[in-house]
């Protein structure tokens, strides 16, 4: 199966200190406030123990009958100033990727920089075989194209 | 906008036209379409003229520019969260 390499990076500079951003990453209470899918999704688990070498995952139902598992492992964690994790995610039983996230809180005045960078190798046989099966080739285009209109994704992926 | 696109290359203005919404509105659009690799802008004297940038993207492409836009969207509502959070405290 061939592998895709990738790394994209994420910035933003939000409006609380450090210590309140990395407070929103610390428990399920306040990461499931923010970090979540739209209503109409079933959650089949969710659990989260913020500490290295502990895991997350979020297992959910689609209307679609779609089922996303997001599996994580924190490898490293500086309090107020990185969070480093591993995560596989799943569509169905398919594995689709494996990806290193790793999140920096950097201080600017009263604000946060925060950089989010994902490294990962993408198993293009398993993507190219997901949206053939499950979506048909024009829904990642859809997909992509209805969150960016601000419209609910279909899915968590 | 994206419909217009697929069928050819077209000026910002003339992607403004038939729209309900301002030209800085469709410009700000257009910005987000094209970091998301949807879009490329080529600017050509006083116009800019976009073209549809999804034929070209394969599968994975287009797969890994969705997981970037999931989690920027996953940090609007962190945004939100915080603000919230914020707001109870005062």
């Amino acid at each position: 199966m061939p592998v895709t390499n990738a790394t994209f990076t994420i910035e933003r500079l939000l409006n609380a200190s450090p210590e309140r951003v990395f407070a929103a990453y610390t428990s399920l209470e306040a990461k499931g406030a923010w970090f979540k899918a739209p209503s109409d999704m079933e959650t089949l688990a969710r659990e989260l123990d913020f500490r290295v070498g502990g895991h997350e995952r979020f297992h959910a139902r689609w209307p679609s009958g779609l089922v996303t598992d997001f599996q994580a492992t924190y490898r490293d964690i500086v309090e107020n100033e990185r969070i480093v994790l591993v995560y596989d995610l799943f569509h169905n039983a398919d594995k689709l990727s494996v990806s290193l996230q790793t999140i920096e809180l950097v201080a600017e005045g009263g604000a946060t920089r925060l950089l989010h960078t994902e490294q990962a190798s993408y198993f293009t046989g398993g993507i190219e075989a997901v949206q053939a099966r499950e979506h048909g080739t024009t829904w990642h285009v859809d997909n992509l194209v209805a969150v960016i209109e601000g419209k609910e994704a279909r899915a968590f992926a | 906008m994206v419909d217009r696109l697929s069928h050819g290359s077209a000026s910002v203005s003339e992607l403004a036209k038939p729209m309900s919404m301002s030209l800085s509105a469709v410009v700000q659009h257009l910005r987000i379409l094209e970091e998301a690799g949807l879009v490329r802008s080529e600017k050509m004297g006083r116009v800019r003229t976009c073209t549809l940038e999804i034929d070209t993207m394969t599968a994975v492409e287009r797969w890994i520019s969705e997981r970037k836009r999931f989690w920027e969207q996953q940090y609007d509502q962190l945004e939100l969260y915080l603000a919230r959070e914020a707001a109870k405290e005062t």
